[in-house]
């Protein structure tokens, strides 16, 4: 690609009085934008305990310039802008001249650094051309968490109502809502999705399973990206599948009052993500459930498994993603897992939230050798792996499609590209989302899958049709 | 200036090093003080073992060669030797430090000191060059990022030159005390630099402690500044 494409996909930010947003702004502050900043950042510095951080991160920063390397939309645009200290630097130069005294001092007797409405337009910009992937994090020899910083921005920003507009209005409708979900989900919905989940696998199976729903004292809440009853069907297919076959179908539930997983929070607000931890905490506790079991989702996991031990009072339930929880089947031979029918060779996506973040890294690969044949990973992976480029809420910002495409998720497509597979499996509604997109945009044939979606082709349930059978049936069908 | 050399070596010296002693305890303090006492029970909850694990990857970080700074890791690595080898274990430093501080260290060879010392020259000479030619490292380097690696040169050159008649150009008196005063210099600049990672290296190590947000605090940040019946 060249140069000219890649600039062209920047989004314009003018300087003028009318100001324009890189992403769509629910009614945009213009007037007093300076004030209002730093007004919210001192509540921040007040109440919450990020002085420490930014007092150690704003004494020492070495700027060395290994983070630049590390970050892949750097690596794509060559702006410096978009380099992690940069972007650090300019959080850190207001904390620095507004709340230390440092800055205070010299700001007396010298011309020093001042906020300026143009530092606010930079950084609205440049806080959401980072994925808050973290991979900067890893190289920095000083372990400066740049996407901590990022996302401590965007909550200053959010509390000036600088936020986009796409984020807003899905917390807003999950925390204050009538569906309390991103996607306005209405309970009437999910019964039909449920029930037509249950038609699919009957048809597919031959066993009827009707989803447990409201069921209480199980030992599993399930809770999915809300955007899977709507997209990936498969996916839930498939972790049905596994519940089934494992004998533990009376074991788990979905709750009909909560029964998102998202937690757009985790991205820009400390606010928005504690309330959204109780309200998914107080419909466990509704249904007086034992553990919280979450989908394939990234974020979801990481905002459960990190912030349920924090925001989830006393006695905390236990999060469990539905990776570990088919490992542990697969471990106890509780399910069959046929080693024939997967011909195609498979890679898999790491989410950044649950293998840089998080704690999920082995697992999938685990499940993934035990019934793939040819199996390749990608480089850099694990822990290394470059972000799908959607992370961060950035995915769910439509108007910036040709960012996240041509900057963005250009070197995931890339190692994509590398590998040869026929199919990419993505345990994460964002990273899937995004990378469907990548393979559209590039014109890769690969196709993106979650893990559970390929363990329903392979799974053997005792009573059912046979993977084989299934595998001859959709090959008729499709013909 | 004999007597001069004697101020710089004596009294001088203990000041400047109190400060620098006194300014990083100071940070440590402050840090300390905010983790334990506002962290408090959300520090048993930080994933401890991955902290420590990841700093350890740093006393040799041979798994952070990453394509793009090999030669510039590599050379900041070994600068970061130089740098501590030479001020805590020549001969002639071990004096001081039995002096003022009370320990004594083991002493290394002059061969081996001199070495060290010319490479941390050469090394200072390219990290120099590297921010003021490669653009990204240009783009985001302010003045303290450039003068301080002047600061961290002086020391190193005067003593070099003190100890080596033959590449001083002034009298060994006036070069000795240049290496002195600008040792001082960089004992008091430490603690309010970026300099001052010495110690908070581990500090700025703990952001998954950071990241257990304190519960309530951003209810009450909503609260005030948009009153109780704040709207996402």
């Amino acid at each position: 690609m060249e140069r000219e494409n890649i600039s062209a996909a920047r989004p314009v930010v003018s300087k003028t009085a009318e100001r324009k947003y890189p992403y769509y702004i629910e009614n945009p502050v213009i007037e007093n934008r300076v004030d209002r900043f730093l007004e919210a950042f001192s509540a921040i510095l007040q109440f919450t305990d990020y002085r420490a951080l930014l007092d150690s991160y704003c004494t020492s920063n070495a700027k060395c310039n290994r983070c630049a390397v590390a970050c892949p939309i750097y690596l794509v645009t060559g702006d410096p802008r978009d380099i992690p200290c940069y972007r650090t630097n300019l959080l850190l130069d207001i904390y620095r001249r507004y709340f230390t005294i440092g800055g205070w001092f010299k700001s007396r007797f010298s011309d020093s650094f001042e906020l300026t409405e143009d530092i606010i337009d930079d950084m609205l910009d440049v806080f959401y051309r980072c994925t808050a992937c973290r991979r900067c994090t890893r190289e920095c020899p000083m372990g400066v968490d740049h996407g901590l910083i990022t996302r401590l921005g965007r909550y200053i920003l959010s509390l000036i109502n600088i936020v986009p507009k796409a984020l807003q209005v899905s917390v807003r409708e999950q925390l204050e809502g009538e569906t309390h979900n991103t996607s306005k989900v209405p309970k009437e919905a999910l019964l039909n999705t449920l029930e037509f989940l249950t038609e699919e696998l009957e048809d597919m199976l031959g066993i009827k399973m009707a989803f447990p729903v409201d069921c209480e004292r199980r030992d599993f809440v399930f809770f999915c990206a809300v955007s899977d009853y709507l997209m990936e069907p498969e996916t839930l297919m498939g972790n049905a599948a596994v519940l089934y076959a494992a004998g533990d179908w009376d074991r788990w539930t979905i709750g009909t009052c909560n029964y998102d997983g998202i937690n757009y929070g985790l991205f820009y607000s400390d606010w928005h993500l504690e309330r959204i931890i109780q309200q998914l905490v107080n419909e466990v506790d509704r249904l007086k459930g034992k553990s919280i079991l979450i989908g394939e989702c990234g974020h979801a996991s990481r905002s459960a498994h990190d912030f349920v031990p924090i925001f989830g009072g006393r006695n905390p339930h236990p999060v469990m993603n539905f990776m570990e929880y088919t490992l542990d089947c697969i471990r106890r031979n509780r399910i069959t897992l046929n080693g024939e029918v997967i011909t195609e060779r498979v890679t898999y996506h790491d989410p950044c939230n649950i293998a840089r973040s998080g704690w999920i890294v082995d697992q999938p690969r685990e499940i993934l050798r035990s019934f793939v044949r040819d199996y390749v990973d990608m480089t850099p992976m694990g822990e290394n792996n470059y972000c799908c480029g959607g992370g961060g809420g950035l995915v769910s910002i439509d108007e910036i499609h040709e960012f996240r495409m041509s900057v963005a998720g250009r070197l995931k497509a890339d190692q994509l590209l590398q590998t040869g597979a026929d199919i990419c499996i993505a345990p994460c509604a964002n990273c899937k989302k995004q990378l469907k997109e990548l393979v559209e945009y590039y014109h890769i044939p690969c196709k993106i899958m979650g893990l559970h979606d390929l363990i329903l082709q392979a799974i053997e349930i005792p009573g059912a049709k046979t993977a084989r059978e299934r595998k001859e049936e959709a090959a008729l069908l499709e013909m | 200036m004999e007597q001069w050399i004697d101020i710089a070596k004596g009294p001088l010296f203990a000041l400047t090093f109190l400060i620098m002693v006194l300014g990083l305890l100071r940070l440590v303090i402050i840090q300390v003080y905010s983790l334990l006492g506002r962290k408090g029970r959300l520090l048993r909850n930080a994933p401890w073992r991955k902290i420590f694990a990841d700093a350890l990857t740093w006393v040799v970080p041979v798994r952070h060669l990453i394509p793009g700074t090999k030669l510039f890791s590599v050379i900041s690595f070994l600068f970061h030797i130089g740098i501590l080898v030479v001020p805590l274990f020549l001969a002639d430093h071990i004096v001081l430090w039995e002096r003022f501080v009370g320990v004594s260290l083991p002493a290394i060879g002059y061969t081996l000191a001199d070495t060290l010392t010319l490479f941390t020259l050469a090394a200072l000479a390219v990290l120099f060059g590297y921010r003021v030619l490669l653009p990204r490292l240009r783009a985001m380097s302010q003045p303290a990022d450039y003068y301080l690696l002047m600061v961290i040169f002086m020391p190193f050159a005067t003593g070099y030159a003190a100890s080596h008649p033959s590449v001083n150009p002034i009298s060994w008196e006036a070069m000795m005390l240049m290496h002195l005063l600008s040792a001082e210099l960089l004992f008091i600049l430490i603690p309010f630099t970026k300099l001052a990672h010495i110690v908070l290296f581990f500090f700025d190590r703990v952001s998954a402690v950071h990241w257990q947000l304190r519960p309530g605090a951003g209810d009450r940040v909503a609260e005030a500044l948009y009153g109780r019946e704040a709207k996402v």
